[in-house]
């Protein structure tokens, strides 16, 4: 005859519930990356997704906010759920891509918890990044080709080019000594701006204004835009809304630095 | 139609070289560079042809976002990564930040004391901002409608309940 062991019972359960916290807690690693790398939230849900149930998970719920991640994953009669907090959000598409293959690789089977745990915290330590002095330049010859879209002058090429590298080399020194991103998008819009005007003027350029707001467009949060759109439509009305209201607010800082820049060097709109 | 080569190059080019630029900016691999550049240059022919035809900046800037994401998921398979990523970043240079930036402006200047013909600022200031919200929700708009009639292997892939739904695509 079989007696009923509650001891047993409790064992098993506990057992169960450190599996499925196991699951839980590298899924929303997977999806905190996914997060702050600037994927849209249907690709975070469904790579979530894929991985809790590569890892052994049987039902899954994602809830995503701007800033934390909640997950609830069930296996049979246990269930667990999670919340992490979400850091700043930017655009990383080489680790988007990493985490992204790796959910694939997960899905198929084979992997344990603690193998895509420490396999995702090598994708975060290893992926490359372009260097800084790369990327300064790369983005201020984005912002002249800019300027050359809008009708801005050949004089002004080269100093829009060479201050909006400025710029983005002090937004990056400035982020990451952890300074307000909104605050930084001010003082980045204003020196970018008042040094491209200064600089376009000694070269004789004659689209002043549209050089100045060349020299800001690195600011400008494109990605952002297009995800809240993506979200609005995918059925994540919430979070849409949220990266929304960053853009509007992103947007109103950069112009305010290109307002105090015109008003101190006595630019006329 | 009438269609000035030079210019349609000038801002093919251009938009070739702000959508690799931010390509860097968004830390694509350099394999991925050389699309990212043939996603804007192709972005910004669409859209000039458009304008040269007489469309509005909006309406051209949908087109070419939908040419650029219909693009991307016809080469998914040929390309193996994400298409989307790339779509977006083909379409960074059409975002009309200099509408944003004018329409904030505009609005800053019908708030001092004495404003010269306000009426003519808020009007200006109106249709800078309009046209903002219109431009963006355009290219928005048209990346998700390819995104979800040409959807890849990547999307949509998995239901909450784990079951892999079969999506039909062109793969």
């Amino acid at each position: 005859m079989k007696t009923f062991d509650p001891e047993k019972r409790a064992d098993s359960g506990l057992r169960e519930g450190r599996e499925l916290d196991r699951i839980a807690e590298a899924a929303l690693c997977a999806a905190r990356v996914l997060m702050e790398t600037g994927a849209r939230t249907q690709v975070v849900h469904e790579d979530c997704s894929r991985i809790a149930h590569g890892l052994g998970a049987e039902h899954v719920d994602l809830r995503s906010g701007y800033a934390s991640l909640d997950i609830t994953i069930s296996r049979g009669m246990n269930s667990v759920t999670r919340m992490e907090e979400v850091g700043p959000h930017g655009v990383n598409y080489r680790l988007t891509h990493a985490i992204r293959e790796l959910a694939q690789r997960i899905s198929r089977g084979g992997m344990t918890p603690a193998e895509a745990l420490s396999e995702m915290t090598r994708l975060k330590q290893d992926t490359r990044q372009h260097s800084t002095w790369m990327v300064a330049s790369a983005v201020g010859i984005a912002c002249a080709a800019f300027g050359r879209l809008l009708g801005m002058d050949w004089a002004a090429f080269i100093p829009v080019a060479g201050c909006a590298a400025v710029g983005q080399t002090v937004r990056q020194s400035l982020l990451r000594r952890g300074a307000n991103v909104f605050v930084v998008a001010a003082c980045v819009a204003f020196l970018a701006s008042t040094l491209t005007a200064l600089a376009a003027r000694w070269a004789g350029s004659t689209t002043l204004n549209l050089a100045m707001i060349a020299s800001v467009l690195l600011l400008v949060p494109g990605v952002p835009a297009f995800d809240a759109q993506h979200d609005i439509l995918d059925g994540h009305p919430t979070l849409g809304t949220a990266r929304a209201v960053v853009v509007g607010m992103l947007l109103i800082f950069i112009a305010t630095g290109v307002l105090i820049a015109r008003v101190v060097l006595g630019v006329r709109q | 139609m009438t269609v000035d080569l030079s210019y349609l190059l000038h801002q093919a080019l251009f938009g070739g070289l702000a959508a690799s630029g931010f390509g860097i900016l968004f830390n694509f691999g350099w394999r991925d560079l050389p699309w990212c550049a043939t996603s804007g240059a192709l972005a910004l022919a669409v859209r000039t042809l458009g304008q040269e035809a007489g469309w509005s900046v909006e309406a051209a800037s949908f087109a070419a976002a939908a040419a650029v994401g219909c693009a991307g998921q016809l080469l998914h398979a040929r390309l193996g990564l994400d298409t989307n990523d790339l779509a977006a970043a083909g379409c960074i240079p059409m975002v009309p930040g200099l509408f944003a930036a004018e329409g904030i402006l505009g609005w800053y200047a019908l708030t001092v004391p004495h404003p010269d013909s306000p009426a003519a600022t808020a009007a200006t200031a109106l249709e800078f901002t309009l046209r903002f919200i219109f431009t963006i929700g355009a290219i928005g708009t048209a990346l998700s409608i390819t995104t979800h009639i040409l959807p890849n292997r990547d999307q949509g892939g998995m239901t909450k309940s784990g079951r892999t739904e079969r999506l039909g695509g062109l793969l």
